[in-house]
């Protein structure tokens, strides 16, 4: 296991090394120029060339990449073309609200997930099952950020029981926290709860059709064990590779909810990034988002092979 | 007997709450509002867009504008424009917040910064400043400009403390003279900017705050929610549904500021190098006459803008009154005028398009093409509608103006040969030029007033800006803020004034 972790972390390297290559070459096509939003409307051509030259947007992509690994390697991401903020301080400030969110959501999809696909499993084709996959069919089909407005308006608006926007730091306050994250971490988690409830009940089903379950139920074992220990286990083999590209889905879900809830995240950043064109900005986020979506699929390999013996390393 | 002495007790503690009450009401509170924009920096001489409301609480500019528009002293007592010298006294017992004498040398240290930067418009016309004395501060011009006071009415005008001005984090970290200091501990990248007493500040009587909070919510909705529920106290808005909303809302407020953007089509082909239809004036006149105003500000701006025919609005002393409906919709007239030109079959052109302006272009589109011109919308990369107007790439474009910059920039726009958005050097007419060179001849409202509603006049004639409808600044407030006799929003900026603001609670 420890050299399934030791060769994933060594691959990271060129990965992040093709990322950073194609994300300067990509953001440098774009046409619009960092120039024109700095100086405004009204700038000269004297002081759009003067500026260009300060930023160091005249010389070769080749050179300006070269420049910006050299600092990058010693992690020093660069510093926002707009102001003196410098693109790791704000990614690190914004990555533990992101994190925050995309860990609850998942948790939210993992427990209404699970629960769902286990009860419409323990009895298929029954009304808790019809129940389950409609649920599951709706889920997956409301756009986050519709969910998320709705879920603002009735508890935020209406009953004000939660904050409309914003996020409390853990750290700040446990409750206000626990508060400022549930509304958009449920925004966020229903898909992820329904896909997961598809494949949990998929999955249940067959292996409840197994006949080491019925051996089970044979020597009297209770059934809460023989669904929880013996078929929960085996289900859950597929459910976490679903669960790894969930949690991709929910980390790229959490840019959009994160502006429904006004919440300075990751993908708050990205977004204002984006709009300004602030290359080093957009890059350090890139390589973030590809870092955190391997430390993902790692960590979901290393959970496959404890569940699965078979499917460890020789 | 118990009952009634645990009662006379329970009202007499009840009482003496009440009676502490007037007290605490007293105490300074707290004030959030919020912001549209993300913040790009809080260095005043490198701003070039909105973002105003960050400034303001550390910053102070040498003059302000009253609530008509005058412009009144602020750092400055008293100024005198004589030529191309501009004398300006300042304030005595200023400082800067880190300590900093407010002086002569500090405000010609800032006017010069603001020079070589060279990104605020308006301080375009200096040449220099320096002391004349410990208060009297020099402005050399490099031409006559009657705006030049105005321009130090907002951030052209703000001092910065000389010795802030190395700090390569100074758009993190201002230091100026303002009521309030920025704090960096409790403020939040990204998110909110804290803002504290000053306790060095001139007036401290204008201090009624304890703390003064500036909220980064860019999502309309979510700014919208966060008034909803209390979580600000007031934020900007532009014309759009959520504005539209607050607007219909009971405990909430839309007020509507002087000033605000004016949005336009500009025919910079107008002397036909590409599309020779523009050359014709009453192609052009047929153009003006096809739009729906009020339709367009009723679907486009939600109600919320209002017709619009010239560059100012009401209120301004630019404003002519007697423009008002000069190309009302006129759909006969509009077909009569293109019967009349050399192109009574139409033409088609191409206009570029940001995806704001997407649907405004749409509603143009199906005006124009009424009277025969097919104008096929170009999607532009957002952010680069303004470098695209300042080439040849499209014969006409479409832009907002800020309905209270000076007249002057209108003509440094769009009407002088060599104006930022005349890409194909298109010669001015005799008149419009004219008029142009006498506004900026004056520095008396009085005198220029009327030379440029002449000047709108003329622009209204030649058609080649089309005037489409205008938005007034527009805050949001709930109702608490509304009534508040405290809250003075500033006149031509989405920000209020924090001299004298006390909260709402």
């Amino acid at each position: 296991m420890l050299r399934l972790i030791v060769q994933r972390l060594l691959a990271l390297v060129p990965l992040l090394f093709i990322v950073s290559v194609l994300t300067f070459s990509f953001t440098s096509l774009l046409p619009s120029d960092p120039v024109d939003l700095i100086l405004g409307d009204t700038g000269t051509q004297e002081q759009h060339e003067m500026l260009r030259e300060r930023m160091g947007l005249n010389q070769p992509i080749a050179v300006r990449y070269v420049q910006w690994l050299g600092r990058a390697v010693q992690g020093d991401l660069g510093t926002s073309f707009f102001n003196s903020v410098s693109v790791t301080a704000a990614v690190m400030q914004r990555l533990p609200v992101t994190l925050s969110l995309t860990l609850v959501s998942a948790l939210i999809a993992i427990l209404v997930g699970v629960a769902a696909g286990i009860a419409a499993a323990l009895r298929p084709r029954s009304w808790v099952d019809r129940l389950a996959t409609v649920g599951a069919t709706i889920g997956q089909a409301i756009p986050n950020f519709w969910f998320g407005l709705l879920l603002v308006a009735l508890f935020a608006v209406n009953l004000r029981w939660f904050p409309a926007t914003g996020f409390t730091p853990l750290s700040a306050s446990p409750w206000d926290w626990l508060r400022s994250v549930t509304l958009p971490a449920i925004a966020l988690g229903l898909s992820s709860s329904a896909a997961i409830a598809r494949q949990v009940r998929s999955a249940m089903v067959g292996v409840l059709q197994q006949d080491y379950i019925r051996a089970a139920r044979a020597q009297g074992l209770s059934s809460r064990r023989v669904i929880l220990k013996h078929a929960l286990t085996n289900a859950m083999v597929p459910v976490v590779a679903v669960l790894s590209f969930q949690i991709t889905v929910l980390l790229g879900g959490a840019l959009i909810v994160e502006q429904v809830f006004a919440i300075n995240g990751l993908g708050t950043l990205a977004i204002g990034a984006v709009r300004q064109q602030d290359i080093p900005m957009i890059q350090g986020l890139v390589l973030v988002m590809v870092g955190l979506v391997v430390v993902v699929q790692l960590a979901t390999d290393v959970i496959y092979g404890l569940l699965n013996p078979k499917a460890r390393p020789s | 007997m118990k009952k009634w002495i645990t009662g006379s007790a329970l009202l007499a503690a009840m009482a003496l709450g009440l009676a502490g009450t007037p007290a605490s009401a007293q105490e300074p509170g707290v004030f959030k509002y919020a912001e549209q924009v993300k913040l790009i920096t809080m260095d005043p001489q490198k701003q070039s867009g909105s973002g105003i409301p960050f400034l303001r609480p550390a910053y102070e500019s040498l003059f302000e504008k009253g609530p008509n528009g005058e412009n009144l002293p602020l750092l400055a007592t008293d100024y005198k424009v004589n030529g191309l010298d501009v004398t300006i006294t300042l304030r005595q017992g200023v400082s800067f917040s880190n300590g900093e004498a407010f002086n002569a040398e500090a405000a010609a240290k800032n006017i010069n910064r603001g020079v070589e930067l060279g990104i605020v418009e308006g301080l375009k016309t200096v040449a220099s400043a320096s002391a004349a004395d410990e208060f009297t501060l020099k402005i050399m011009l490099k031409e006559f400009d009657p705006a030049i006071i105005d321009t130090l009415c907002y951030t052209g005008g703000m001092m910065i403390a000389p010795g802030a001005m190395a700090d390569p984090a100074l758009d993190r970290n201002p230091v100026g003279t303002g009521p309030y200091v920025h704090s960096k501990e409790a403020s939040r990248e990204g998110e909110v900017q804290v803002y504290t007493p000053n306790p060095t500040y001139w007036d401290k009587d204008k201090i009624g705050l304890a703390r003064y909070e500036v909220w980064e919510i860019p999502d309309d909705t979510a700014r919208l929610n966060a008034l909803k529920t209390g979580q600000i106290d007031a934020g900007n808005w532009l014309a759009n549904p959520q504005s539209a909303i607050i607007d219909r809302t009971p405990g909430l407020k839309l007020i509507r500021g002087t000033g605000g953007l004016n949005y336009h089509v500009i025919i910079a082909d107008r002397e036909g190098t590409v599309i020779p239809a523009f050359a014709d004036i009453n192609v052009r006149k047929a153009m003006a006459h096809a739009i729906d105003r009020t339709a367009f500000g009723k679907a486009i701006q939600f109600g919320l803008a209002v017709d619009s025919y010239q560059p100012y609005g009401e209120g301004h002393w630019g404003y002519d009154a007697g423009l008002e409906g000069v190309y009302a919709y006129d759909l006969d007239k509009a077909r009569a005028l293109m019967a009349q030109s050399k192109f009574p079959d139409g033409f088609s052109f191409d206009m570029p398009s940001i995806p704001l302006y997407q649907s405004r272009l749409e509603a143009l589109a199906g005006f124009f093409k009424e009277i025969g011109i097919t104008m096929n919308i170009a999607p532009q990369e957002p952010g680069t509608l303004a470098r695209v107007s300042r080439t040849t790439n499209y014969p006409a474009t479409n832009l907002v103006w800020n309905t209270n910059t000076d007249p002057k920039f209108l003509a440094l726009r769009y009407i002088f040969e060599d104006a930022n958005y005349n890409p194909f050097k298109a010669k001015p007419s005799e008149e419009l030029l004219s008029l142009a060179k006498a506004g900026v001849e004056s520095v008396e409202i009085d005198v220029r007033a009327p030379i440029y509603k002449k000047m709108a006049a003329r622009l209204a004639d030649e058609a080649y800006l089309i005037f489409v409808a205008s938005a007034p600044i527009l805050v949001g407030a709930s109702e608490k803020t509304a009534t508040n006799p405290t809250v003075v929003y500033r006149y031509g900026e989405d920000s209020i004034n924090l001299r004298g603001l006390k909260a709402n609670d």
